[in-house]
C-alpha cells in the first residue's frame, strides 16, 4: 500500500463514510444479506450511532457497481430469497486501505488529545498558582 | 433484459400485487412490454392478505408481488409458490396534507399528542386486508412501550376512523388529499410518491430496521387467517415487500423476466423513485 494512495483515499473518502468500511469488514468475515449486515453492524461495538436501514442498502449497491462486493439471488431453503453480498479482491484491498487510513486517523486524533490534556493542565497550574 | 419468443401470447401476463406498489409495477411493465410488445398485461392492485386469499380461492396469476414478505409462507408456499425474493423495504410513517389541522406543529417527539386532540382526525387501513393496517396497530403497541403509556394502542384504535371506512392504504393517502382526514398511517413510499408531508416516527417503532427484530416481535396483532372464521396472531417484523411466481403459470420465462427487472438495476432506480429502499 503506497503513501500516494492513502493519500489520495485519505483526500476523497470523508471520515462520515466509515460505514462502508465496516461493512467491508463484516463481509470479509462471512457473506451475508443486507438483512443480516444491519443486524451485524448495530451489534459491533466499533458502530457509533445506529445504521439506518437506507443508508446499509445504498452503500451496498454502490460497493456493488464500484466491485468491491458482489452479490448474487440466494434462495431461501424455508424463508425468502435474498441478496448474498460477499467481498471482492478488490474489495480486501479497500478494506487494507480503510485500516491503514483508521490507523493515521487514530494516531492524529491521538496527538490531538495529548496536546489538548497538556494544554489542560496548563490550565490547572496558572489557576492554581 | 432478455427478449422472449412465444408464438401463443393469447392469454394476458396477469400481476396480482399490493396497492402500495402501483405506481412501481407500472412503470415496471413500461420497460417490460417495450422488449415484449405482443404480450398483453392485466395488473390488480389490492391489499396484500386480500392478494393471497384471491389466489388460495383459485384465482389464477403469474407474479405475486405482497407488501409483506411473510404472507408467502403464511399462506402462499409451497402449494401455489415456489421461491420468493424480497426486494424492497419500507417504514411507516404519519402522512398529512398542509391543511390538516396542528400540521404546523407536529413531530416526531409530540405526534401522539396531536393526533389525540379532539378536533383532529386520524386513520389507517384494514388489517385483515391490507399489511399497513396491521403494522399500524404494531406501531401503536410499539409506542405503548417505549412511551411507558399503558393503554396507548386501545386508546388510538378507539380515537381513529373505524379502519372499514379507507380499507386500503391507498384510499387513506385519497381521503388526506380531499381533506377528509387530517393524519392517516402509510408507507414512506406511498407519502413520496404523492408528495405528501410526512413525520417519520422513531426507528424503534416504525417496522424498519433489522437490528429491532426482536423488538417489533412484541408486538401481535389477530387478523383473519386462510380458513373462514377463523383468526391468527401475526408478529412485528420489519417491513419487506416480496416477490414471486405463481406455480400455475403458463408465462414461466416471462415471469422470470419481470423479476429480474423488478430486482435488478432498472427496478432499484424505480423502486428509489417510488420512494421504497431496494434491497
Amino acid at each position: 500500500m503506497n503513501a500516494e494512495i492513502l493519500s489520495k483515499f485519505e483526500l476523497t473518502i470523508p471520515i462520515e463514510r466509515s460505514i462502508q468500511a465496516e461493512l467491508l469488514l463484516l463481509l470479509g468475515q462471512k457473506p451475508s444479506h443486507g438483512y443480516e449486515l444491519i443486524q451485524r453492524l448495530n451489534e459491533t461495538d466499533f458502530r457509533t450511532g445506529e445504521a439506518d436501514t437506507a443508508t446499509v442498502y445504498r452503500n451496498l449497491r454502490r460497493m456493488d457497481k464500484d466491485g468491491l462486493i458482489k452479490s448474487h439471488w440466494e434462495v431461501g431453503e424455508s424463508g425468502p430469497g435474498r441478496r448474498l453480498y460477499e467481498l471482492t479482491p478488490h474489495g480486501e484491498e479497500s478494506l487494507k486501505v480503510w485500516a491503514k487510513y483508521l490507523t493515521r486517523h487514530k494516531a492524529k486524533l491521538e496527538n490531538f488529545l495529548r496536546a489538548y490534556f497538556q494544554f489542560e493542565e496548563s490550565l490547572f497550574e496558572k489557576k492554581g498558582g | 433484459m432478455k427478449i422472449i419468443k412465444d408464438s401463443n401470447k393469447t392469454k394476458p401476463f396477469r400481476i396480482i400485487h399490493a396497492g402500495a406498489l402501483e405506481q412501481v409495477v407500472e412503470k415496471c411493465l413500461e420497460q417490460f412490454s417495450k422488449q415484449n410488445s405482443g404480450l398483453k398485461f392485466e395488473t390488480n392492485a389490492v391489499g396484500s392478505r386480500e392478494a393471497a386469499k384471491r389466489l388460495l380461492s383459485g384465482e389464477k396469476y403469474d407474479i405475486i408481488a405482497l407488501a409483506d414478505q411473510a404472507l408467502f409462507a403464511e399462506l402462499l408456499v409451497p402449494d401455489l409458490v415456489e421461491n420468493y425474493f424480497v426486494f424492497a423495504a419500507d417504514q411507516i410513517v404519519i402522512g398529512y396534507d398542509r391543511s390538516s389541522k396542528g400540521s404546523q406543529q407536529i413531530t416526531q417527539e409530540n405526534w401522539v399528542e396531536i393526533l389525540l386532540k379532539p378536533q383532529v382526525s386520524f386513520a389507517r387501513s384494514n388489517h385483515h386486508l391490507d399489511p399497513c393496517g396491521y403494522r399500524t396497530l404494531m406501531v401503536w403497541q410499539l409506542a405503548e412501550i417505549i412511551y411507558d403509556k399503558p393503554g396507548l394502542s386501545a386508546i388510538m384504535e378507539s380515537a381513529s376512523i373505524p379502519y372499514s371506512v379507507y380499507p386500503k392504504s391507498l384510499d387513506l393517502a385519497g381521503a388526506l388529499f380531499k381533506g377528509k382526514v387530517d393524519y392517516a398511517f402509510l408507507y414512506s413510499s406511498q407519502a413520496e410518491q404523492l408528495g405528501l408531508p410526512y413525520v417519520i416516527l422513531p426507528s424503534k417503532i416504525n417496522l424498519s430496521s433489522p437490528a429491532y427484530a426482536n423488538f417489533y416481535d412484541q408486538a401481535a396483532v389477530s387478523v383473519e387467517s386462510r380458513i373462514p372464521g377463523k383468526n391468527e396472531i401475526i408478529h412485528g417484523k420489519p417491513i419487506e415487500f416480496a416477490v414471486g411466481i405463481a406455480k400455475s403459470t403458463g408465462y414461466l420465462e416471462f415471469a422470470k423476466s419481470f423479476i429480474d427487472l423488478l430486482t435488478g438495476v432498472e427496478g432499484n432506480l424505480i423502486l428509489e423513485e417510488c420512494g421504497f429502499i431496494p434491497c
